[in-house]
């Protein structure tokens, strides 16, 4: 026998001056298994909290409706009254009689009125209230970070310092990331690789961290708490356990210095075997398949060249290396896959980006990206820090940067910042005028963004400091032209500050190009059940209270492939993604909630339209056998660690075999039987 | 229903016919929108009954028609814009029951002006009392749903 | 053709690829045309084909009973065949341990109430655009005359027979479709023939026989009928293969294949969707970005 108590609150004067609360008790006193009816100047005071547990006591009340703001200010706060006096907190519902009602609705008989019929709603779902218990899902305290750059690389070393055993999976041969190619970082102008080698070589070393570089992610199965990740150890050919990175074998390799290093986005040549960079993590060598003499000539059955392997000491080279397949079980994971840059060009992976074809990047060699530039000025690219450009090697005196290269340019299909441009091209104007002092930096830019801690004193210094020549105004075409002999690539701009047209001849062409996340990620992020948007940045749950979390329980994310940040944000992102994760590792248990969904085993006809449609793949079909293993029926069952209570499977189910605990048919039915005047 | 009966209907919105209307209304989205209306002091008519549930891909159809049942003048089915959803596609899970359920309605004669569907976010305070306010005008001005109720009270 | 429907069936039989096959037979009082249940090749000269063989025999493929007797073959119509699809999509039955014996049809004749045979033909044949079944392990019958009447009917296909009847209900005032379907309403009885009758009602105990809570009334009352079709109907949306079962079936003869129409319109038009195509995710479960939103405020 349902014994409800209805406690109304006057929420000081905010319902009472409209709603006549003592009418309302009265005329809800009269509902079917209502016990008691009470009003009270503030119910979530202690003195109304109060009332609600010896009520509790007193009546033995079985069921509580508390009827004053929105559930989404007190629901948790009434629950944890009921639980304390001793009843299940879930037999709580709240009528939300300010918000809908007394804030709304000026006429006192009318907002009256409908607060009796509000409570009755909720009279009418509380009798058929449930008593839940949290869900308790057990936990594996291990995490796994996808990506080492600098922000994998982060997210590994704080989850590893707290504790927690780390498998850090990177599809290169090298951690690092895009830092690693880096020159030097603004605002201070600390060179990259002195900051960020410390840290690879930290992870390399770190006793709770797993290295699982030149792998990728396959598959990912399980839930939060409990993942089951396959990654797919790609085949290296080098045993990097024997090998002690001495360097015989690549100085050895007759393809040494032939063969494009995309690591210098393929301004500089590296060997068929190779470390991308000296600085790599682990300082062990791949062989690059495609290219290797040997392997090529395996195929045609044949066994040509294998220098490497005969001059290895160590025995570490097997041409015979496969792919191998590799399972962790990890209860958090944190995705930190990074950036790549927009391809200029007019092809494009995305049928909604454009390219630019009128700059001529990929026709003309001097026109290069900034990241191209990052190489051509850091002290380890392929020129040692010497700017020359490209096509002849000549030290360039005019270069002319180009921002917004496709960022903020709707006509192109990318509407979002890219937000790091306009400091790098800053940074880019001052470190050339520091190494060609006679040179000239033009820039062409849209508006100068550089908030940020020290970051318009930044820019202020490469304009009035280092001379870097600023101009607002677009670029629209690009030729390659020939002054005395010498190529130049002419720049039709335009100075709208100025109001006038404004021509570079410029030796050398940087462009900004867009931030976009880097290859595979949307892919990834299906396999992680994670949501992205329309150009693949990964969705977080909440853009402001939820930053590093995502819609898929225990899977976090942090740095560029959530949206273009730069390393101090992305820094920060980490840690606390990995705080997020951490949080959650360090419990016995993950609670949550019960308000979940629940299928009828017995009716289900396994029909499956439940299946398809769960937004977190949190329903399976699954067999019926008995005792002896014979089989009986399928049914559709619900994982309690992934279901995250949206009931959307209800709607679809036939037979409604499957339903929704808080919000079952059975109480949504009698909360509209009670609108029945 | 004939047309006499239709017309003495309308004849008596003005004699104080107060429609009724249910709102089935996600958690996350048009629930909060409902609460901000109420936060800014945004006054509408008082007619409206909101059922909050998670999430509108929890909306059956059969909850629309059991509303009717009740004596619903006119329902509103609401929540969050496509890409915004809590659970990131139970809107788009309805959205596309709602578009054929709507046809078949119609086939039935089951008056498609008395369904409203509407994408309301937690910012929208302001869209929740316009479209109230629309609806119970609208819904005053065609008077009670007649034909359901008839059939209800023919049960 | 029903020479070499039997020879067909008896060879399964024969080889023992199939325990039991469901086909045609005059079964019924004064021989009308029901199903029957060969399991030996001595019986299969009980099968008969002709324009009599109206039933959608996928519905028996779900009975527990008929599983029981092992694997199965059955004979089906082109718009049988489809039902027999979504059931493989639905995963109800293992298409693989299925033999499927599709025979091309000319049309099929409805029923008097007497059971005699009436000659009109069914509306869903005047629009007919497949005759010779998809997806099937056997086909019986001649595949060039299947797709000469594919070609007569096509032109008219979308206008005629039941199309034509959803055409003009569609063009009356929403006013006079309510006032026309609750005259036709009122003759259901709630007998739920429909239901029986239909392969894709499979439901192990339908919502319609439920309570706590009640969610559509289970009396044959106006407000009962009313919900228990919207819910028939709708729960076949994006799968309902316009086998016509359902109106049939009904003893009230209430053309409860109008709903159906409806919603195998709306799916082709909105969701360029198609009931009982293999492996075809289904309509409802699934979604698209650019769903059409016009209606939403």
């Amino acid at each position: 026998m349902a014994k409800i108590g209805v406690f109304t609150c006057w929420c000081g004067e905010n319902i009472a001056r409209h709603v006549d609360v003592e009418a309302v008790s009265e005329a809800i006193s009269k509902l079917p298994g209502v016990a008691c009816s009470m009003n009270y100047k503030y119910m979530c005071s202690e003195p109304g909290q109060s009332l609600i547990s010896e009520k509790i006591k007193e009546l033995g009340l079985t069921g509580v409706v508390v009827a004053s703001c929105s559930p989404h200010m007190h629901l948790k706060t009434f629950r944890k009254t009921v639980e304390l006096a001793g009843v299940n907190p879930y037999m709580v519902e709240m009528a939300n009689i300010r918000e809908q009602c007394s804030w709304v609705h000026s006429d006192k008989a009318v907002a009256t009125a409908k607060a009796i019929e509000l409570i009755g709603i909720a009279v009418a779902k509380v009798r058929r209230n449930a008593a839940l218990q949290p869900i308790k899902v057990p936990v594996t305290k291990r995490a796994m970070v996808i990506g080492a750059g600098v922000a994998g690389i982060q997210a590994a070393l704080d989850l590893a310092a707290g504790g927690v055993e780390v498998i850090l999976v990177e599809r290169e041969p090298s951690v690092g990331g895009k830092m690693a190619g880096l020159s030097e970082t603004f605002p201070t102008l600390d060179c990259s690789q002195c900051i960020l080698t410390p840290r690879m070589v930290e992870v390399g070393q770190h006793p709770n961290i797993k290295l699982m570089t030149y792998s990728e992610v396959e598959k990912v199965d399980g839930y939060v708490g409990n993942f089951k990740v396959t990654v797919r150890k790609k085949a290296r050919y080098v045993d990097i356990a024997k090998c002690t990175g001495c360097g015989t074998c690549w100085n050895a390799c007759p393809k040494k210095n032939k063969i494009p290093n995309s690591f210098d986005y393929n301004l500089g040549n590296r060997g068929a075997i190779y470390i991308p960079f000296p600085q790599a993590v682990p300082a062990r060598p791949t062989i690059d398949a495609d290219n290797c003499l040997r392997l090529q000539s395996m195929k045609k059955g044949k066994e040509l060249c294998g220098i490497c392997m005969k001059n290895c000491g160590s025995q570490a080279i097997n041409f015979h290396d496969q792919d191998e397949l590799v399972e962790f079980d990890v209860g958090a994971i944190v995705v930190a896959t990074g950036y790549k840059l927009y391809s200029i060009g007019k092809e494009q992976e995305n049928p909604n980006i454009k390219g630019y074809g009128e700059y001529g990047y990929g026709k003309y060699k001097d026109v290069i990206d900034s990241l191209q530039f990052e190489r051509i000025i850091s002290a380890s690219g392929p020129t040692g820090g010497e700017p020359k450009r490209p096509s002849d090697g000549m030290t360039p005196k005019t270069v002319v940067f180009i921002q917004c290269t496709g960022s903020r340019d709707n006509a192109k299909g990318i509407t979002y910042c890219s937000k790091i441009c306009c400091m790098y091209t800053a940074k880019h104007t001052m470190l050339f005028k520091h190494k060609v002092h006679d040179g000239a930096a033009h820039v062409f830019y849209m508006d100068i963004r550089s908030g940020g801690k020290m970051y318009d004193e930044f820019v202020r210094r490469a304009i009035e400091q280092d001379g870097a020549l600023y101009h607002r105004g677009r670029v629209s075409k690009i030729e390659e032209i020939k002054v005395d002999g010498v190529k130049k690539y002419r720049c039709y701009g335009a100075d709208t500050l100025a109001g006038e047209p404004c021509v570079v001849d410029a030796d050398l062409v940087v462009l900004a190009c867009a931030m976009v996340p880097s290859d595979g990620v949307t892919k990834l992020a299906q396999k992680l059940s994670v949501g992205y948007n329309e150009y693949g940045f990964l969705s977080e749950s909440h853009p402001k209270l939820r930053p590093v979390e995502t819609n898929a329980a225990g899977v976090f994310v942090c740095g560029a492939c959530q949206g273009p940040k730069d390393i101090p944000e992305t820094v920060a992102q980490a840690s606390a993604a990995a705080g997020k994760a951490l949080i959650m590792l360090s419990q016995p248990y993950l609670t949550r909630e019960p308000e979940i969904a629940t299928v009828d085993e017995k009716l289900c006809a396994a029909c499956g339209a439940c299946v398809q449609t769960c937004p977190f793949k949190a329903i399976t079909i699954e067999e019926i056998r008995d005792r002896k293993g014979n089989f009986i029926k399928n049914t559709s069952r619900v994982n309690p660690g992934l279901c995250m209570g949206c009931g959307t499977c209800v709607s679809v189910c036939p037979s409604k075999s499957v339903d929704l605990i808080g919000f079952t048919d059975d109480q949504v039915y009698a909360e509209l039987e009670s609108l029945l005047a | 229903m004939s047309s006499e009966t239709t017309a003495g209907a309308g004849a008596n919105s003005s004699a104080g016919f107060e429609p009724k209307i249910v709102a089935f209304v996600c958690n996350w989205c048009t629930y909060l929108g409902a609460d901000l209306a109420g936060t800014n002091r945004l006054e509408y008519p008082a007619n409206v009954r909101i059922i909050r549930l998670p999430c509108t891909g929890r909306i059956d159809f059969n909850l629309v028609v059991k509303a009717f049942e009740v004596g619903a003048d006119a329902v509103l089915v609401s929540g969050c814009h496509p890409g915004d959803c809590h659970y990131t596609a139970g809107n788009f899970h309805a959205r596309r029951r709602w578009k054929l359920f709507r046809e078949l309605l119609d086939t039935v004669g089951i008056d498609t002006n008395r369904i409203y569907f509407s994408w309301i976010s937690a910012a929208e305070g302001a869209k929740f009392q316009s479209l109230v306010t629309e609806i119970v005008e609208k819904t005053r001005a065609m008077g009670p749903y007649q034909d359901y109720r008839s059939l209800v009270a023919e049960s | 053709m029903e020479t070499e429907l039997r020879n067909a069936i008896r060879k399964l039989l024969e080889e023992k690829t199939v325990d039991v096959a469901i086909g045609y037979g005059r079964v019924g009082v004064g021989g009308a045309v029901g199903a029957v249940f060969v399991t030996s090749p001595d019986e299969v000269d009980q099968l008969v084909w002709n324009n009599e063989c109206r039933q959608n025999l996928a519905v028996h493929l779900t009975r527990p009973e008929i599983k029981a007797l092992g694997k199965i073959a059955i004979v089906v119509k082109a718009c049988d065949a489809r039902a027999v699809v979504v059931l493989a999509n639905e995963s109800q039955i293992k298409r693989e341990e299925i033999v499927v014996v599709g025979v091309v049809c000319e049309g099929v004749v409805k029923a008097r109430f007497d059971g005699s045979n009436g000659e009109q033909f069914f509306e869903k044949c005047a629009s007919c655009v497949e005759h010779a079944p998809k997806n099937v392990d056997v086909l019986i019958g001649d595949e060039a005359k299947a797709a000469e009447l594919d070609a007569k009917n096509a032109p008219t296909a979308a206008t005629s027979g039941n199309q034509a009847k959803l055409a003009k209900l569609r063009a009356m005032t929403s006013e006079e479709r309510f006032q026309y379907w609750r005259g036709e309403f009122s003759r259901c009885v709630r007998c739920y023939a429909c239901r029986q009758s239909c392969p894709l009602c499979y439901c192990n105990r339908c919502v319609a026989d439920k309570n706590r809570p009640t969610r559509i009334e289970t009396s044959a009352s106006m407000k009962g009928v009313f919900a228990w079709n919207l819910l028939r109907a709708f729960h076949l949306a994006g799968r309902c293969v316009s086998c016509g079962s359902c109106a049939a079936a009904c003893p009230a003869g209430i053309e409860l294949d109008l709903l159906n129409l409806t919603l195998v319109n709306a799916a082709k038009e909105h969701f360029n969707y198609v009931a009982g195509e293999p492996g075809v995710p289904p309509l409802i479960g699934t979604y698209s970005l650019d769903d059409e939103e016009d209606f939403i405020r």
